[in-house]
């Protein structure tokens, strides 16, 4: 059995670990039949989509990735936002389609970047 | 009769959705699922009901509907508890008696009072095992301030200075290990810590009362001081 890896809570956060019935269709981690979104997404790949209300049920997971990153700033805390996984935090860089890889970050050539 | 088929939308709604409309309140302690019922009665209100005067009360739906959605996704098995009083500050009750203060001429009198508004109160149970408290209180301050000038013409002024309170306290489960974050919080944000068997955490902040668009976003930030104090570890 493969677990649904979607992260649950709000402050105190864990796993769903239900069994998961399908893979999402944006960064392909499992998701169970309490999590599927439509369109086949997980909820924070759907809440990515757009922000939606209040009165989404999913709308929870976006407000809860936008709150612990602006947190972490208010609270000089980069450790705070790193209590997401790559998972939680990658739903929302449109651009690396869920791929984590090192390759994503560029191959160490710094040389354009300038010290302020 | 007026207004008749919104009347009778309005009777279909969840019964704490008619409380808000009618008396601007909502006082239940409920679990997860009948939140949900409540908050799906809600999402129906701006369709069905377009009378200004029966529209939810400010602060419903940018602060009470997503604390609801907040607080539940914590709750787990266990009940949220929400009191809010949504009814503003000018409601009979919630002013304390005026009283003089002493003045200097021009000046001839100068009468203050005191609004406090708790509207806003929650509990939940954390799934786990903790317990988080919640309260918001407007402080407003009234000044009515009389002034006649050389020539006999008399002036009122009124001032009003508000600020508002946030308490947040986290009761650890029991023999739950706390250990103090790596930073201070802003200094804007009180803490104090009880440790025992049952550590008990509150933050609080004091601060001018912030607009209904910064109100859920200054809560939430209060509130996370005490969700520092245990990190994740799975």
């Amino acid at each position: 059995m493969t677990p649904c890896l979607v992260s649950t809570g709000f402050f105190v956060l864990g796993r769903c670990g239900r069994p998961s019935v399908a893979g999402c269709a944006g960064c392909g981690r499992p998701i169970c039949d309490r999590h599927v979104a439509p369109g086949g997404l997980c909820p924070e790949c759907a809440t990515a989509q757009g922000y939606g209300s209040p009165y989404d049920p999913f709308w929870t997971s976006g407000f809860r990735a936008h709150h612990y990153h602006s947190s972490a700033s208010t609270y000089s805390d980069p450790t705070w936002y790193a209590t997401f996984d790559d998972y939680d935090r990658g739903a929302f860089d449109p651009d690396d389609q869920g791929d984590f890889g090192e390759s994503d970050f560029g191959d160490g050539d710094d040389r354009d970047f300038v010290d302020s | 009769m007026f207004w008749r088929k919104t009347r009778a939308a309005i009777a279909q709604f969840h019964p704490l959705h008619q409380a808000l409309i009618w008396q601007h309140t909502l006082s239940a302690t409920l679990p997860r699922a009948e939140w949900e019922a409540l908050l799906a009665s809600l999402s129906r209100h701006d369709a069905l009901v377009r009378r200004r005067k029966w529209r939810l009360p400010a602060r419903t739906e940018s602060v009470l509907v997503p604390l609801i959605r907040v607080l539940c996704e914590d709750a787990g098995r266990g009940t949220v508890a929400i009191d809010a009083d949504l009814r503003g500050h000018d409601v009979p009750g919630k002013a304390s008696p005026p009283r003089e203060l002493p003045v200097l001429r021009p000046v001839r009198s100068v009468r203050e009072w005191w609004v406090r508004d708790p509207w806003l109160r929650a509990r939940s149970e954390l799934r786990d095992g903790g317990l988080l408290e919640l309260s918001v209180t407007d402080h407003v301050r009234h000044r009515r301030v009389v002034k006649v000038n050389p020539r006999g013409k008399r002036k009122v002024k009124t001032k009003t200075k508000s600020v508002q309170r946030v308490q947040t306290t986290r009761s650890l489960a029991k023999n739950q290990a706390a250990s103090q974050p790596g930073g201070p919080p802003p200094p804007w944000i009180q803490v104090k810590v009880r440790p025992g068997a049952k550590t008990v955490i509150r933050a609080g902040a004091k601060l001018p009362v912030p607009s209904e668009r910064d109100q859920l976003p200054l809560i939430m930030t209060v509130a996370t001081e005490l969700f520092r104090w245990t990190r994740r570890t799975s």
